[in-house]
């Protein structure tokens, strides 16, 4: 710090955001998964004007099983299906997922987390009762049982994962509503007579901006994940669409002489996956400093 | 602290009586019957006359706690895929595998986990920091089945090195208890670095510095005891968390344990055998959170002495 003399008016005004901001761009890792995660759901939404066929048409089968060449850029499946094609489809199955599950994870985690850190109490007391049913139950195999019982399907997955996603959320939440309950402000909007909704709706959450940003992030790779592994298994989305945990399951089979169908899609899931945990992880560093390393 | 542990007990207790009471009910609403009309041509009386004799026509509450009585008695029935002996028996067969295979496992990768996470915390942003905190981030966010993959890949087929795949020769067990060893090894490289470097910002610390303690004695005496108490309390419901990552570990590399059992009781619909594993490693679950927590209690001393949390 120089002491030089600067008019006050000169320095410009920064909000908490633009230090967030300073502080992510500072963070090499998050940066690179953004960049990554920023690629891979361009790639998704602009899968049909990138991909020479359709992921799910029969077109060369002639050269089923084909290795990776000029002109279909990841081989063939067994099936006779460009790779290529069903790569980057998969892709947009992924990233819906994992977004349409945290953000349903959010919008219960948002009111469920309010109530218990602005009311505690016995309400408190039932929802992290909730909480703990959920901790106990491993969420792998309860994945495994509901999507076995309702056969699996695009909707039932986003449901699991945010049956077991809103949980974080509503931690991070009524960890932020119970330390702002006590504020100033807050004391000062209810001697006004401000009821209990409007000021969770005007001012608690609001100011639970950063966690509510920080546990949707966190959600989505959990998301990815338990889609991957519950298509691995067979009771996920089922075939014709193609999921990177379908096509690994179909890849063990070859993996002694057709590497390229197994290499693929464990590399693209492995890659979505940690772009977007170490974005996630970034974005927490930068939007809550003292919750770095948990 | 005693009021503090019963209070955990019953709390726990509670919570894994929901957790029953939600399996039963998962189960009871599938579809479909054991003697369903078009599966079972009997007259209706017959049919009465089954359901009553396995107390089918009770109500709902009745059958759970019959279910629930049996399970006390250790009798989960009998697995459908099986049926030459029962439930408890087919696990007392399929947990060695899972055992043997996920306890090497974590015996190796937790003492490795936190070696590297001491290493790293004691040279802080240095390449060994920066290993470190790699491999946990790669070791938490891949899923299983991907680290068993890549390792097949490299060490199966590509080097040609391991077996890719089976059970009983110990040469088979090496690439499985590697993907095994990947979780408790990122989660304690990661818990130990933080940890450590908190206990490192401590006050005390400089104080035990100021007073001319060699780095060593500081390091082992006061902040490893200092900083051991979320690695104690983390292990256990880590190490049923290997159980769960057992389901992907063992179908990848076709061991006959605990998690190919599972699977296959989703493909072939095994209800019973489903149901008494999900309220095992629930059950596991609940007793691994009541021991952490009891753990937690007697290792900090600000509980013992003081009671409430």
């Amino acid at each position: 710090m120089t002491d030089t003399t600067v008019p006050v008016s000169a320095i410009p005004q920064r909000s908490p955001l633009w230090f967030a901001w300073r502080r992510f761009l500072s963070n090499k890792a998050a940066v690179l998964g953004g960049v990554i995660l920023g690629i891979l759901i361009l790639m998704a939404v602009f899968a049909p004007f990138i991909t020479p066929v359709n992921p799910e048409a029969q077109s060369f089968l002639t050269e089923a099983l084909a290795f990776p060449s000029a002109a279909h850029w990841l081989g063939v499946d067994n099936l006779g299906r460009d790779f290529y094609s069903r790569i980057v489809y998969g892709a947009r199955v992924s990233l819906t997922i994992g977004f349409t599950a945290a953000l349903f994870s959010v919008l219960v985690g948002i009111p469920l987390g309010a109530l218990a850190g602005y009311f505690g109490g016995r309400i408190d007391w039932v929802i992290m009762r909730i909480i703990e049913v959920f901790s106990v139950i491993p969420p792998l195999l309860a994945a495994l049982l509901l999507g076995a019982l309702t056969r699996g399907g695009y909707a039932t997955i986003v449901f699991i994962a945010a049956l077991f996603g809103w949980v974080q959320v509503c931690l991070l939440v009524r960890a932020q509503v119970k330390a702002f309950r006590e504020k100033e402000f807050v004391r000062a909007a209810q001697a006004l007579g401000a009821s209990p909704w409007y000021i969770i709706r005007r001012h608690l959450i609001p100011n639970s901006i950063g966690p509510i940003i920080i546990g949707f992030v966190l959600a989505i790779p959990l998301a990815m994940m338990l889609e991957a592994s519950l298509s691995f298994l067979g009771v996920g989305v089922p075939p014709p669409t193609p999921t990177w945990g379908q096509m690994i399951n179909e890849g063990i089979d070859f993996m002694f002489f057709y590497w390229h169908l197994a290499v693929f899609p464990t590399a693209a899931l492995a890659i979505t996956v940690l772009a977007t945990s170490l974005f996630g992880d970034g974005l927490r560093d930068a939007l809550d400093p003292t919750l770095k390393g948990r | 602290m005693f009021a503090h542990i019963i209070r955990r007990i019953l709390s726990v207790a509670f919570t894994f009586i929901v957790v029953s009471i939600i399996i039963f009910l998962m189960m009871h609403s599938v579809p479909g019957g054991p003697f369903d009309a078009n599966d079972m041509p009997v007259s209706a009386a017959v049919r009465a006359k089954m359901m009553a004799q396995w107390g089918l026509d009770q109500p709902l509450h009745v059958q759970y706690l019959n279910y629930m009585w049996g399970v006390l008695h250790l009798d989960f029935g009998v697995p459908f895929q099986s049926p030459g002996e029962t439930v408890v028996e087919l696990i007392s067969r399929a947990w060695i595998p899972s055992l043997v295979l996920g306890g090497s496992g974590v015996l190796i990768g937790a003492p490795l986990g936190i070696l590297l996470g001491m290493a790293a915390a004691l040279n802080r942003n240095t390449w060994i920091d920066y290993l470190t905190s790699t491999l946990a981030t790669l070791g938490l966010t891949i899923p299983v089945f991907v680290t068993s993959m890549l390792l097949i890949l490299i060490f199966a087929v590509w080097l040609n090195w391991l077996p890719a795949s089976g059970w009983p020769q110990p040469n088979r067990w090496i690439l499985p208890i590697v993907c095994y060893a990947a979780i408790p090894l990122a989660t304690y490289a990661r818990y130990t670095r933080s940890a450590m470097l908190d206990t490192l910002n401590r006050p005390f610390v400089t104080v035990l510095r100021a007073k001319g303690l060699s780095e060593r004695r500081i390091v082992f005496q006061h902040v490893m005891r200092n900083s051991a108490i979320p690695l104690v309390t983390v292990f256990l419901p880590m190490f049923i968390g290997t159980a769960t990552g057992s389901i992907f570990v063992e179908a990848m590399f076709r061991v006959p344990g605990l998690g190919a059992y599972f699977v296959s009781s989703i493909e072939v619909r095994d209800y019973t055998l489903q149901m008494a594993l999900m309220l095992l490693i629930t059950f596991m679950y609940c007793i691994a959170y009541l021991l952490s927590d009891i753990a937690y209690a007697l290792l900090n001393p600000r509980i013992r002495v003081g009671g409430a949390e």
